[in-house]
């Protein structure tokens, strides 16, 4: 498995954001992360990218304990937060030159215009990033977070704010890189069609807890991803 | 190494702009008119060689301070509010050169703010004792303050994660740290004035401007107060480095 995660716990000043959460993904899954706002999502993909720290709790990386070696794990993972920002004075290909210099491993100029045609912007290198759409920035942040061609690619609510044709861009590329690539992705949403379009297995979280994880198609069987969302995540149920 | 593309970064992100030259525009202005008030002015022509080279250096100084301040408080604050730090802390560099990086363009920009003082200093200072010595005075001494503020304003900036607050704060700490020249030749001297003057970084910078550039005393004079001013140098990197550390999104 690519990601083992054991009893983890994260408190915020008395608030438990993160409250014992056990799951695993396995290498080449599309896994969708779904929950209410609040749930804890962005939490645990800030633990499970070493940006934060948990309280306790263990998190396994392809092996690797990413609070002890964060480093390492940031090696072979990268991400696309949710309100990525970006140097907008920069230009495309500049940005991701950037990113590209604080990995031991460069990318090479060709590289990089490779991975600006992959997402879509090769035409537009060399454009200020303040020229960009909304949809065109986003595509630019999951170019960057394949800079290091991650084994695992975090993505928290990579569509919000797209349009239908944005989405429908972005769906293609995940589908593409799972694929082509076998690059490991987990995707954070509460968008369910991004769920339905995309994912192989799923776990639902909520007020920071797992309540359901397993195979969509498996789930399906038992109702619409719609339905088992709600009862999942309906208070008092569990 | 990563820390200097972090560097580059910041220096072309906040120095190497049309707000950045503004910046190095108006310092110059600001020198030029001072330099031109210096030499022209009938009053100000009293002074002596001396004197005027020691005001223009304190000038510089606070000015060198100012900036740093304005720069560490954007440092880390800045980059959370415009949601430019969550993908750096992505990639596998420590929080610790991301500093590094950061410092080292505070630091670029006071090498420009002095480089651009220079032949105003020698302008104003030309004809006067202790011209060179009081360069080599402020060559160090400023680059000593400028570290010390702009890394005590990062760590204000990583902690209060706000760069309005930080801004404010180190403001606030730019008027205290000023506030000894405030006080009156008389006032500095009671037991007050002594230890505010030497609890005060700026104070003991531009005390030892005075004491290097009009009385013209040796090295073993300003042992104390370089001392002191290398203190709060270690102590600044110090809260910048454990503040920067902890420093989580």
């Amino acid at each position: 498995m690519i990601i083992s995660v054991e009893n983890l716990v994260k408190k915020y000043d008395g608030y438990t954001a993160l409250d014992g959460l056990t799951f695993t993904v396995e290498h080449g899954d599309i896994f969708g992360f779904l929950g209410p706002n609040g749930a804890g999502k962005t939490t645990t993909i800030r633990i499970l990218t070493a940006i934060i720290k948990a309280d306790s709790g263990n998190v396994l990386i392809d092996g690797h304990d990413i609070f002890g070696e964060p480093l390492t794990v940031k090696k072979i993972i990268n991400a696309l937060p949710e309100s990525n920002g970006y140097y907008e004075w920069m230009t495309g290909r500049e940005y991701l030159q950037f990113f590209s210099n604080l990995y031991e491993e460069k990318t090479s100029g060709q590289e990089i215009y490779n991975l600006l045609g992959v997402v879509g912007l090769h035409d537009k290198e060399g454009h200020l990033i303040r020229s960009y759409s909304r949809g065109m920035k986003q595509r630019l942040g999951i170019a960057r977070a394949l800079i290091n061609r991650p084994k695992l690619l975090f993505l928290d609510e990579p569509t919000n704010g797209l349009d239908p044709k944005g989405r429908r861009d972005i769906h293609d590329l995940l589908i593409g890189l799972n694929q082509k690539h076998g690059t490991t992705i987990f995707l954070s949403t509460h968008l369910l069609d991004d769920v339905e379009r995309l994912c192989n297995r799923i776990a639902i979280i909520n007020y920071g807890k797992i309540v359901r994880v397993g195979d969509l198609d498996r789930m399906k069987e038992k109702g619409t991803i719609e339905d088992i969302f709600f009862l999942s995540t309906k208070e008092g149920t569990l | 190494m990563k820390a200097t593309y972090i560097m580059q970064k910041e220096i072309r992100e906040s120095i190497l702009t049309p707000k950045g030259f503004l910046w190095y525009i108006l310092t110059s202005v600001i020198l030029s008119v001072m330099s031109y008030l210096f030499l022209t002015n009938n009053e100000l022509s009293l002074l002596d060689q001396g004197q005027m080279l020691y005001m223009i250096m304190n000038f510089i100084t606070a000015l060198g301070v100012l900036m740093g301040l304005v720069f560490g408080a954007d440092a880390f604050a800045g980059e959370i509010e415009r949601g430019t730090l969550e993908a750096l802390f992505l990639s596998p560099v420590n929080k610790v050169e991301i500093a590094t990086g950061k410092i080292g363009a505070a630091l670029t920009n006071w090498g420009i703010i002095f480089a651009i003082s220079l032949p105003y200093l020698f302008v104003v200072g030309k004809g006067g004792q202790n011209l060179l010595i009081g360069i080599v005075y402020l060559a160090f001494l400023g680059t000593f303050l400028a570290i010390t503020f702009s890394a005590f304003s990062m760590g204000l900036s990583a902690r209060i994660k706000s760069m309005k607050n930080s801004l404010i704060i180190s403001f606030f700490i730019f008027l205290l740290a000023g506030a000894p020249i405030f006080l009156s030749a008389a006032q500095r001297r009671t037991w007050f004035g002594r230890i505010l003057d030497l609890i005060n970084p700026f104070a003991d910078v531009i005390n030892t401007f005075d004491s290097v550039v009009i009385d013209s005393q040796g090295f073993g004079y300003q042992v104390a107060r370089v001392a002191i001013i290398c203190g709060y140098l270690v102590l600044s990197v110090w809260f910048l480095k454990r503040s920067v550390s902890r420093l989580e999104m």
